[in-house]
């Protein structure tokens, strides 16, 4: 499967992102002869367990997360970043886990947006927005590399895109930039060779990302 | 004053490089229609250079009257002349209007080659001498001419022999020029390379010396099956082997039994490249094809001739066959060696950065892609250079073949 960084915005200190970043950022794509192909969604859900008695609350982990992605339609994606675990499974266990009653959905997010192709390179740019919402939480990005799939001999390429990419952006001078974490592979017990769980893993890193700059935002303005 | 001399190829200051909007209007349409304008345009194309040439001969016959009879007032040659110059302008205007439509519509360049593939149709493609092609041959194998199919491959053969014959000559004119000047750089991998008679030898040769390849054999339609079942990893590929299927996969090694009949050679070097050579005749150690793609690509179109669905091994795969080309027409004998060793340069395309601006990854200017440095100079290459200096560890300084973007190596040559 061809291999993919999953960027998201950080917003300069003391300032929040708007959809006028994100429309800055779509035709930013298009000014490096980006070509919008159609739509793309991930959702990704916080389950926190329901348990009888509180004081076992703290035995269940706190940052168990469930992603699906549009490239895997079949595939449901659950994720414990504290201990570096990432399960693959069917869609359906979402019916299961509802039907057992064993975790329930804190907060979910959709990731929602275009997908632009750029010859070899596809990109992706979405909001990140609560179900049932439109206020925007932040934006993502996906940066992929089609012919490749080994995540070691592509990175010095994907590295020189992305300060192309950010280069590029940097000229519209918005209050904040585009930040690439790698999640170590190794400790999911993933390969060199790119799969979806990869992506679930980069997802799970930006989300520990975001909800850290959010607080500390929050704590800013307390 | 000047004969007109027109030539099949418009004006190069007429043309324009085709930019994304008239490529987009292109494409609007179907690629059969866009296939007949082309056809159509070329043959108005045709006529026009036709009424050039008369109206040229008719100028040069006013000229001659004018000059056999100096003493006569009558203006009749001038107004003849300012007649003809009227009509030839506006031919010339004609032309270089029909000239822009085609190279906007990718026949007079590839612009377009790679992406209208649609369809199974190719647009047609005037090279600088004036030959057609990827379109006549084509249309006789679609059966549009001859009754019968064996009629139909003989003219497609008849055709496709004529256009290659054409359509390579300036090729094989610079490669004999080149060799007679280079004549030094031949001998001294001939030495070596005398002993190498057998496939066999070549690619257990390239193994030692190129480090991560592997080499694999096989029929014509061996490789057929086997591209079809890509991607797959490659224990899938060992377990099949108890299937039945044919113990060809094992690295550099050819069965004596169908030594004559090996016609393809996969090159590959895991999660880089794979790379497609196909041998003519079968068994022989010539060379007549290379192909490039994705190692992690699959399907029939995998092979010697196709291309690979991404930009970058498409581009290499057209340097590569120029390169072929080259090889074969300095020495047939050494060409697969020399190949296959420069085919191994590639290995490096995803971390080598270009050796004229330093960069992995630039834009090029005429697809409007970012693309890795695709061009690895085939004029100078020597393979002896090359495994003379290979050592266990990969070192990239010590691989002396440099690297280059199109744009940066047209702009270096």
């Amino acid at each position: 499967m061809p291999i993919k960084w999953v960027l998201h915005w950080q917003p300069n200190p003391g300032t929040t992102v708007n959809t006028q970043i994100l429309t800055e950022v779509s035709q930013c794509v298009e000014g490096i002869n980006g070509v919008k192909e159609g739509r793309w969604k991930a959702t990704l859900s916080f389950y926190k367990p329901m348990v009888r008695e509180q004081a076992n609350a703290t035995e269940f982990p706190r940052d168990f997360l469930g992603i699906s992605l549009q490239e895997q339609p079949n595939k449901y994606y659950l994720v414990i970043r504290g201990q570096r675990l990432i399960v693959e499974a069917d869609s359906t266990i979402q019916t299961i886990m509802e039907k057992l009653q064993s975790y329930k959905t804190r907060v979910a997010l959709n990731f929602e947006g275009f997908q632009y192709q750029l010859g070899d390179f596809q990109l992706r740019v979405g909001k990140v927005v609560p179900i049932h919402s439109e206020s925007l939480r932040g934006i993502v990005m996906e940066m992929e590399y089609l012919p490749i799939s080994s995540w070691e001999k592509s990175h010095q390429i994907m590295g020189e895109f992305f300060d192309i990419w950010q280069e590029a952006l940097s000229k519209r001078s918005l209050p904040g930039h585009f930040v690439h974490i790698e999640p170590n592979f190794a400790e999911y017990g993933l390969s060199d060779e790119y799969s979806s769980q990869h992506t679930a893993a980069q997802y799970a890193s930006i989300m520990a990302q975001m909800i850290a700059t959010a607080q500390s935002a929050q704590a800013a303005r307390n | 004053m000047q004969q007109q001399q027109p030539s099949p190829a418009p004006p190069q200051t007429a043309a324009i490089s085709a930019g994304a909007p008239s490529s987009d209007q292109q494409t609007a349409e179907a690629p059969p229609k866009q296939v007949a304008l082309a056809m159509d345009r070329l043959a108005q194309a045709g006529r026009l250079i036709a009424d050039i040439r008369i109206g040229a001969d008719r100028l040069l016959e006013a000229l001659f009257v004018a000059a056999s009879e100096p003493h006569q007032q009558s203006s009749k040659p001038l107004q003849l002349i300012v007649k003809e110059e009227a009509s030839m302008r506006q031919y010339l205007q004609d032309l270089r209007t029909i000239g822009k439509q085609l190279e906007d519509s990718g026949v007079l360049n590839e612009s377009l080659r790679s992406r209208s593939n649609s369809w199974g149709l190719h647009m047609p493609l005037v090279c600088p001498d004036g030959a057609v092609v990827a379109y006549a041959w084509k249309r006789q194998l679609a059966g549009q001419a001859g009754a019968s199919a064996v009629d139909r491959t003989r003219l497609a053969l008849k055709a496709f022999t004529d256009q290659k014959r054409r359509f390579f000559p300036h090729l094989d004119d610079a490669a004999s020029v080149e060799s007679a000047k280079k004549k030094h750089c031949a001998p001294v991998v001939l030495e070596e390379l005398s002993e190498l008679r057998t496939l066999s030898d070549i690619l257990t040769l390239v193994e030692k010396e190129v480090p991560n390849v592997k080499t694999s054999t096989y029929q014509r339609l061996e490789w057929l099956k086997r591209a079809s079942l890509l991607p797959s990893s490659e224990s899938s590929i060992e377990s099949s082997k108890d299937h039945g299927f044919h113990s060809k996969f094992r690295q550099g090694s050819v069965s004596n039994v169908t030594a004559d009949k090996v016609s393809v050679i996969e090159l590959l070097f895991p999660s880089i490249f794979r790379a497609i050579i196909s041998l003519h005749p079968s068994g022989s150690t010539v060379p007549d094809a290379v192909a490039f793609f994705s190692p992690d690509e699959g399907g029939s179109y995998m092979h010697a001739r196709g291309f690979s669905a991404y930009n970058v091994f498409r581009h290499i795969t057209e340097h590569a066959s120029l390169a072929l080309q080259y090889f074969v027409g300095i020495n047939a004998e050494t060409a697969l060696y020399t190949l296959l060793h420069w085919v191994c340069s590639y290995r490096t395309i995803l971390t080598k950065v270009c050796s004229k601006c330093g960069r992995l990854l630039t834009m090029d200017q005429q697809s409007g892609l970012l693309l890795p440095p695709v061009i690895r100079p085939y004029r100078n290459f020597s393979a002896g250079k090359v495994s003379s200096k290979s050592s266990s560890s990969e070192d990239q300084s010590a691989n002396p073949i440099e690297a280059f973007h199109v744009a940066c190596y047209s702009e270096a040559a």
